[in-house]
């Protein structure tokens, strides 16, 4: 008799296992399906205020805030912002988990994709959590020097070190594009960024001296370890006509006093400096 | 519950025996817990079908084909109810998203007086330690509790940038809790996978390693390897040096390539290329 009833246990158990891993298939579906209208049609289920408002769904309704409301303050606070999240649940069992995300979404202007299978076992006393694949793609102009970087970070499966150097990576992106669009708003007859401010690039040109001219390079350099550098260089073009007068050697020394004027004054100074030498 | 009391009375007056009493309470147990997952079970199964009836009805609604009474009545709420399941699900699919990719799961307590942080760790794709932080945000912002291992230079990191910058400061404690975390993680590795090499020193922090290697050749011959990790955020050493009583041993191009091996790679990994390469026992 008691058997029979363990039995039973058994089997119901499996079956709600089943039950319920079918249920969030069904729920990601009906996402994935209706996508967009999503937000649209549930818009017209929020705005239903007073007596139109059906207790059966306002639990329901008071819940999706309150994700709704935590997962801006996540966002805010990762500073990472996700726009699309598919989930697959590979295999579902009382101690283990395997799911394959897929992940699109943009740091700053920063964009990426991620998509990533993790596994999880549940052991006696610790969850046990494993990234197994890990693929990553990267859009931005500025991402020009980070495959090697991407590369190891795919290799080693290392998901959260990509992550926070994307994070610091978007920061030194900021500050350069602020500061160059900063000082081509300031000096717009001097200033140019041929190849827009998200580049490394920035042009200073005096229109009293053709052909003379100072090209400021701001790379930001990861490692393959991600550790983000970056560094500012200085080139300087003169015509020969100004480098016969060039008693100075300032083409020489040019680069190596940017260096110094960089150590001392800090970058936004010291450019200032060198497009107030071409203004005066 | 009361169901299963009444009928542990009634066996009471029945006179069973203490065995035969035990007897029944199991069975009982086994009996109610049956009914509550069948139950379970069925309303899992009614939600299932209503899903399908909802999409039968949307599938109406989309072709303009004309909806009964019946349909119209019960068939909107449930349409709205999953379309906010769904929803629902999207989102909680987003939080643990956040939460898997390194996030610090924010979460506001004291009614926003304070708020508690999580700093998740891993390791070549291995998720290890997560250390907690409340801070105390009433006129400044202040550590009040926290799990972080007390070697760790917390206060002097706090000090300079918490402050300033709360983002910063909390970039800066995940970057070196990582470093830590893998730092300690090679460690293990390194002790798991190649036990013939010897930690003859660690500390805390696991900045300073010292390995005793075995060198094959004629005669074995001992090496020691110091590690050195200047820098915190990293996993990597920033100086390692080779010692053995033979010195043309510690000279030889092939321990200069260990060096390099040693600086470049992590600790187990280098060890481990070593080993196989048939430098180190």
């Amino acid at each position: 008799m008691e058997q029979k009833y363990e039995e039973e246990i058994q089997m119901l158990q499996q079956e709600i296992e089943m039950l319920e891993a079918e249920q969030e298939e069904t729920l990601r579906s009906i996402f994935i399906e209706h996508g967009d209208r999503l937000q649209h049609e549930l818009k017209s289920v929020f705005e239903e205020r007073g007596g139109a408002q059906k207790p059966a769904l306002s639990k329901l309704i008071t819940e999706v805030r309150e994700l709704e409301k935590d997962l801006r303050r996540q966002t805010e606070i990762n500073g990472i912002a996700l726009n699309e999240c598919f989930v697959k649940t590979l295999h579902k069992s009382e101690r283990k988990l395997v799911q394959q995300l897929r992940l699109a979404g943009h740091c700053s202007v920063l964009l990426f994709q991620v998509e990533f299978a993790v596994t999880e076992i549940q052991e006696d006393d610790a969850l046990r959590r494993r990234v197994t694949e890990l693929n990553i793609v990267v859009d931005g102009v500025e991402f020009k020097d980070f495959s090697a970087f991407v590369s190891r970070v795919e290799d080693t499966k290392d998901l959260l070190l990509f992550f926070r150097t994307l994070r610091t990576f978007s920061e030194r992106c900021e500050e350069r594009r602020q500061t160059f669009q900063h000082f081509q708003e300031k000096y717009p007859d001097v200033v140019s960024l041929p190849e827009g401010c998200r580049s490394e690039l920035m042009i200073i040109r005096s229109p009293q001296l053709p052909g003379t001219s100072m090209t400021i390079f701001w790379k930001i350099d990861v490692s393959m370890e991600g550790v983000v550098k970056p560094s500012l260089e200085l080139l300087l073009k003169m015509s020969d006509q100004a480098r016969e007068f060039d008693t100075k050697k300032v083409m020489e020394n040019g680069s190596n006093y940017f260096q110094s004027l960089l150590q001392i004054l800090g970058v936004e100074a010291s450019i200032e400096g060198l497009i107030r030498t071409v203004c005066s | 519950m009361d169901g299963v009391l009444g009928h542990l009375m009634a066996l009471e007056r029945d006179g069973m025996g203490q065995q035969d009493q035990h007897e029944s309470q199991r069975l009982e147990m086994l009996k109610v817990r049956a009914v509550t997952l069948r139950a379970q079970r069925d309303q899992l199964k009614h939600q299932a079908d209503a899903v399908k009836v909802r999409r039968i009805l949307k599938d109406k609604i989309s072709k303009d084909l004309p909806l009964d009474d019946v349909d119209a009545a019960g068939g909107f709420i449930d349409l709205q109810k999953s379309l906010l399941t769904a929803w629902r699900m999207q989102l909680k699919d987003l939080q643990r998203a956040h939460h898997l990719i390194g996030g610090y799961d924010l979460v506001e307590c004291k009614e926003g007086k304070s708020v508690c942080v999580s700093f998740h760790t891993a390791f070549e794709g291995v998720y290890l330690e997560t250390y907690n932080m409340e801070l105390d945000l009433t006129r400044t912002v202040q550590i009040s509790r926290h799990n972080i291992p007390p070697s760790f230079p917390l206060e002097s990191i706090a000090k300079q940038i918490l402050q300033k910058d709360l983002k910063a400061f909390l970039q800066t404690l995940s970057q070196k809790l990582n470093a830590f975390a893998g730092r300690r993680q090679q460690v293990c590795l390194l002790k798991e996978l190649v036990g013939s090499v010897e930690v003859m020193e660690s500390n805390q922090l696991c900045n300073i390693l010292v390995l005793m290697c075995t060198a094959q050749g004629e005669t074995p011959k001992a090496v020691l390897c110091t590690l050195e990790y200047g820098d915190l955020t990293q996993c990597l050493p920033t100086r390692v040096s080779i010692e053995c009583e033979d010195k043309t041993l510690s000279e030889s191009p092939q321990w200069k390539k260990n060096q390099s091996l040693l600086l470049e790679s992590p600790a187990h990994t280098a060890l481990l290329t070593m080993r196989r390469m048939g430098s180190i026992a």
